[in-house]
């Protein structure tokens, strides 16, 4: 399955990748639509600082992945042909059990609508609206055995 | 391979397009492509690079930052960049007339040959307003004075300018109220930008009001004084035919393209152009003449005057290069993209930069100086007979299309009109208006932008409205459309607007949609509206008229300060695409709804023209029933 | 071809069912629940009986799962008795019989096993006390303990829970939701006395005042009042409360009572080594009935948490198909939300002296985060209003990572997986 990979060295940590994720994930749509949504879409991805280098982070999709282990609503799942890690947003209870347990930090609650906000592929919409959202290419979506090539 | 339909409706354009596909020329269309995505956070004006405490973003999410390191809150953030930009178009314009009423100046001095005073009606009447003596004077006189005078608006440091009493007096009074009225054109820029320094001013709306003021600078004192002091030095236009679009270009001319924003400039060049000695070293090079062609607002102001073909607007600049029939685009100042550079590298047109404000690095600079302009102006024309000779004429290509317009529809002109042969007044139009047979007037003016289909916006935003019976005023980048698109010519736009409309312009003999000029001739729009009241029985103030105003396709700074001198005076305005302001909800209600209360005008974010156009319409309908004018006559 | 008896279908059950079948298509697995709905997620009754989840909602795994799984589910099958000796499990089938006529029994059943797994969790703990067996006394822990409550809700004003911690409060909630007067007895000064510290407590216990359910702290009942139905409750300062339900939320205890007569070791749960083996080479156990080790007090414990239970019966099921997988252990694992307050709470929440704390509290945002340290190793955390990067606090307490580097870091607003990233094993990769 591809996956989400981040360069480092590339992210200027503009956030235009939440923009375009949050957008992605909106009713509107449009940015200038949705900005007066009231409860917005928040962004799936986020962009945390730290050694002043810029580090996105979003759902790694994990081979073992802990969301799933400590969902109690079983609305967290492994799709085990694609490995993608599912949510369904009609069993889910807004425990943060799944937000307690991301070793990654990459899931966070929407405390206005109590779902947890984390990744999943833009599967609906078939390519990650990030990849295309960062100005400077410093996000890559590829299989994880073609990741060497891409560097 | 783009789809050039959806780059513009313009005919001539989408053909330069399609035929430069897969030369590696690139056009603004290619780079707002490369561009994308375009930052969000600079979208919606919450980006602030102000200090070095930043660069601050607030997050529009509610998660991260919600104040800038100084503790400016989205609010501040917005308002204080919206003022930046007023200012800086502003600046634009009141520049452009500071130069312009320093040379009526020294033309009164005596001291430029090459301009003269050709219109001494309107000398007289401006130099009453500034409180010159004219009885007996000689007229060069006056106008040294009246140069003068009209530079020390410019400095003046408590005011107020004077153009701004030729407001109505309820006009005055509410500015007064809100403590607006521009003390000096100068003064109101450097305090908008003192007040956008960090930990100035904080608050929102006094942000905004004194952006309102700076643009009131704008309007009723750059602009205008660029306006009146060029009619002086140049003369008021009147009616006049011409002809628009890269059509214009002529295969075995010299073409020459003048771009810009002065009219001084292109005026010396209008006239070198029909010197018999340079026709003669034309006809040496193996061209049949010299062909003068003008871009944007520089072609508006010698169209309106002389006649002088428009070659194209703003999105237009690289594709009248690209047609590899120009030998010098001569350029001075504002709406010059630098990207000419690349293109004109694929060709042989040489770009010659005039002012020495607008350099581009790499380009020939020659300096115009109002004092040796003839002189100058020969010179580039003989560079550009000599490279009509470099010319490769297997490249050129210059599309069919043009078409006929009339414009110089000046305020006086319109008067002149309705009133026939000896009277000028505003009386007809007043009364098409009361009586229903006009719905109101509506001022579309501005830009091109490649966020939205070229032109689309302008014309069919024009077409609904006449369609409604609202006569369109029109200036700028959206004239020029206006007139690529037969909207100029009175007998094509009268087939498709509405029955009342139709009436009045065939009676009075105007057309529907009326070319006034430049950008900074939308201070003519002003006077129009003065002159409106004056006639009476529509309101005593400008926020009484049955009237609105939209910038479909906008995109420099100057559009937003215009804008803002509209909404200060009471107009209804509707921008096609929203200012960097929705990231403050507080911004974007102050300016889409407060507003109104205050000035009694107020500004709408709408980008499809349909809709822009019920928006006023809609407005216009609702003036009308506080006047209590009859009913539309015909529905 | 082995034959695998697992005694209960909940989370720990499940998991041992997935990993055994990740390997082994082949060996008969029976799946013994002593409950009549199918394997469902047991933490989410509050929100069925406060209406906010239909009981279809429930479902953790539904029977199409067993099937297709080639697992044998038998549901209403109560375990009487477990023999190592014989590797024999005898139940009875409960399904026609009320559970409290024991005496008509239907025909006893029988089991055989090569492997025993025993997931069969714990129970809730009734305070010794006057009244206690009246009807309208619950424990909560079942669809069935949920819907028997719903019954007494619509004939009821007001109810008394009795206990502090996160099933009684949960229970509170779904009292309230459901329209009753609520109130909370709590032997200890604070709410969730064995989840969070003092200043957490203060918050939710706020939290939930705000929102119409009592707090009694300091208070223990002493008799529950009333002639046959419940009319109310006496606390030990003899203040008489009226109510109609009591839920009794004192606790679980494991339900060991299956193998006491057998030489299996229980200590508070059963016994497991890492590999979630009992002293007995045959038999396993995971989840609320299992003892393991708590990496955080390093010692064994009872933490009976749903992450856990799956992470155990995902370990014993590896386990029995030949791989050797060692259980890092357990630790305390708490995220709750009342009236949208997010709180996590994990490890030592309640620092002795041997503990440093990093602490951060902003009272009038209700945010709160507490780190406890030992050594140089996070040890606990309690986090109030914003949990994010919880996970990440996670990380560094179960790989028991130095954080001497990152000390200064670890309260920052901005302290996220990149600032752990050089001190841990990530198991997967992020960054080019």
């Amino acid at each position: 399955m591809k996956k989400i990979y981040f360069d480092v060295e590339k992210c200027l940590g503009c956030r235009s990748c939440e923009l375009a994720c949050a957008i992605s994930h909106s009713a509107a749509k449009e940015l200038e639509k949705m900005i007066s949504q009231k409860d917005k879409s928040l962004p799936r991805i986020k962009i945390n600082f730290s050694k002043d280098k810029n580090y996105p982070m979003s759902c790694r999709h994990c081979k073992d992945p802990k969301c799933v282990s400590a969902c109690m609503a079983a609305a967290i799942s492994k799709d085990e042909k694609t490995g993608q890690i599912l949510y369904d947003e009609k069993k889910c209870v807004g425990c943060w059990m799944c937000v307690m347990v991301c070793p990654y930090g990459a899931i966070r609650p929407n405390k206005k609508v109590k779902i947890p906000v984390r990744c999943d592929l833009c599967t609906d919409i078939g390519e990650p609206q990030c990849v295309k959202g960062c100005p400077v290419k410093a996000i890559v979506w590829v299989e994880e055995t073609e990741l060497e090539r891409v560097k | 391979m783009s789809d050039v339909t959806k780059r513009s409706v313009d005919p001539a354009t989408q053909e330069v397009l399609k035929h430069i596909e897969g030369q590696s020329i690139k056009t603004t269309w290619d780079r707002y492509e490369e561009m994308q995505p375009q930052c969000g956070f600079g979208q919606l004006g919450i980006c602030c690079t102000n200090c070095y405490l930043g660069p601050c973003r607030i997050d529009p999410f509610g998660e991260g930052a919600q104040q800038g390191v100084c503790g400016a809150d989205a609010d501040t953030i917005v308002a204080r960049n919206l003022l930046r930009h007023i200012a800086a178009g502003g600046a634009a314009h009141s520049d452009h007339g500071r130069t312009t009423a320093h040379a009526l100046n020294l033309v009164g001095k005596g001291e430029i040959h090459d301009y003269h005073i050709q219109d001494e009606e309107k000398l007289i009447a401006i130099a009453k307003i500034y409180g010159i003596k004219t009885d007996g004077r000689k007229k060069e006189d006056i106008a040294a004075d009246l140069g003068e005078k009209m530079q020390a608006d410019f400095g003046s440091q408590q005011g107020p300018i004077k153009f701004i009493s030729r407001a109505p007096k309820k006009r005055i009074e509410i500015w007064k109220k809100l403590n607006i009225i521009p003390r000096g054109i100068d003064r109101e820029v450097v305090e908008a930008m003192h007040r956008v320094n960090i930990g100035v001013d904080n608050d929102y709306k006094s942000i905004l009001l004194h952006g309102m003021k700076t643009a009131l600078a704008d309007g009723w004192g750059g602009s205008m004084i660029a306006t009146e002091a060029q009619d002086i030095m140049l003369r008021t236009p009147e009616p006049i035919r011409g002809t628009v679009n890269l059509g214009v270009l002529k295969e075995d001319y010299v073409n020459i393209v003048v771009h810009g924003h002065e009219a001084l400039l292109p005026e010396a060049t209008a006239r070198a152009a029909k010197d018999p000695e340079i026709i003669k070293l034309a006809k040496e090079a193996g061209a049949e003449g010299i062909n003068l062609a003008g871009m944007c607002c520089t072609a508006n102001e010698v169209l309106m005057r002389h006649g002088v073909p428009l070659a194209g607007n703003f999105l237009q600049q690289e594709l009248a290069i690209a047609t590899g029939a120009v030998e010098v685009l001569m350029v001075d100042i504002q709406c010059i993209m630098p990207g000419l550079v690349d293109v004109a590298k694929h060709f042989h047109t040489e770009i010659v930069t005039t002012s020495e404000k607008a350099r581009f690095p790499g380009v020939t600079y020659v300096h115009f100086e109002e004092h040796d302009a003839e002189k100058i102006v020969k010179s580039i024309i003989k560079k550009a007979i000599e490279n009509f000779k470099k010319r490769d004429k297997s490249r050129v290509f210059i599309p069919k299309e043009k078409k006929d317009l009339i414009a110089g529809i000046s305020t006086e002109t319109i008067a002149k009109i309705l009133g026939g042969k000896y009277l000028n007044t505003f009386k007809p139009l007043n009364e098409a208006i009361i009586n229903g047979r006009i719905r109101g007037i509506a001022g579309v003016v501005g830009c091109n932008n490649p966020k939205t289909t070229h032109d689309f916006g302008h014309l069919e935003l024009v077409k609904e409205l006449i369609k409604n019976d609202v006569v369109v005023l029109s200036t700028g980048c959206s004239a020029i459309a206006c007139g690529k698109a037969g909207f100029l010519q009175p007998e094509a736009a009268l087939e498709i607007a509405g029955k009342g409309l139709k009436e009045v312009c065939e009676a009075v003999g105007i057309p529907p949609v009326l070319h006034m000029g430049s950008c900074v001739d939308n201070s003519r729009i002003l006077i129009a509206a003065c002159e409106v009241l004056k006639e009476g029985g529509l309101g005593e103030d400008i926020s009484d008229l049955p009237a609105a105003g939209a910038a479909p396709e906008w995109m420099s700074e100057k559009a937003i300060t215009i804008g803002f001198y509209f909404v200060a005076s009471g107009v209804f305005t509707v921008f096609g695409g929203p200012m960097q302001v929705l990231g403050s909800q507080n911004v974007t209600k102050f300016l889409t709804e407060d507003l109104e209360g205050i000035t009694g005008g107020k500004f709408a974010y709408e980008s499809d023209p349909i809709k822009t156009a019920k928006l006023m319409i809609d407005h216009i309908n609702r003036k009308r029933e506080a006047l209590k004018l009859r009913p539309m006559m015909y529905v | 071809m082995k034959q695998i008896v697992i005694i209960g279908d909940s989370a720990a059950g499940v998991a041992t069912v997935e990993a055994i079948r990740n390997k082994d298509k082949e060996s008969k697995i029976i799946v013994l629940s002593d409950e009549n709905f199918p394997s469902y997620c047991r933490c989410v009754i509050s929100d069925f009986l406060a209406g906010k989840v239909s009981e279809d909602k429930l479902i953790y795994r539904s029977q199409e799962f067993f099937k297709e799984n080639n697992v044998e589910l038998l549901l209403n099958k109560e375990v009487i008795k477990v023999d190592p000796k014989k590797n024999r499990v005898a139940a009875e089938d409960i399904s026609e019989n009320k559970k409290e006529d024991k005496k008509s029994k239907s025909a006893k059943l029988q089991f055989d096993y090569d492997v025993l797994v025993l997931a069969n969790g714990a129970s809730p703990k009734f305070p010794e006390l006057p009244g206690i067996k009246k009807k309208g006394v619950f424990g909560f822990r079942t669809i069935k303990d949920t819907k028997d409550i719903l019954q007494f809700v619509t004939m009821a004003d007001s109810a008394c829970v009795l206990g502090g911690g996160l099933i009684g409060l949960k229970a509170a909630y779904g009292l309230k939701k459901r329209g009753l007067d609520v109130k909370v007895i709590i032997k200890s000064p604070q709410v969730l006395s064995q989840v969070v510290d003092k200043q957490a407590a203060e918050f939710v216990g706020k939290r939930l005042s705000d929102n119409g359910i009592e707090i009694l702290t300091g208070s223990d009942v002493t008799e529950i009042l009333g002639n046959g139905d419940i009319k109310a409750v006496k606390l030990d300062s003899g203040k008489v409360i009226a109510c109609q339900i009591v839920v009794a939320a004192k606790g679980v205890k494991p339900n060991t009572e299956i193998i006491s007569e057998t030489e299996i070791k229980i200590n508070e749960g059963i016994c497991v080594d890492e590999y979630m083996k009992t002293n007995i080479p045959n038999i396993y156990a995971a989840g609320d009935v299992a003892e393991t080790f708590d990496l955080t007090v390093n010692k064994t414990a009872v933490n009976a948490l749903w992450p856990h239970a799956v992470d155990q019966g995902k370990i014993a099921g590896a386990n029995i198909v030949g791989e050797n997988i060692k259980y890092a252990g357990s630790l305390g694992l708490n995220s709750l939300d009342f009236f949208d307050l997010p709180v996590v709470s994990m490890g030592i929440y309640k620092q002795t002296d041997n503990h440093e704390v990093l602490a951060k509290t902003y009272p009038a945002d209700e945010l709160y985060k507490k780190l406890v340290i030992e050594g140089n190793r996070l040890v606990g955390a309690v986090l109030v209003g914003n949990i994010n990067q919880s996970g990440v606090f996670l990380e560094l307490i179960k790989q028991k990572s130095d954080i001497s580097t990152i000390k200064d870091r670890l309260l920052n607003e901005n302290f996220g997986y990149p600032d752990i990233m050089d001190l841990t094993q990530g198991a997967e990769r992020s960054y080019v």
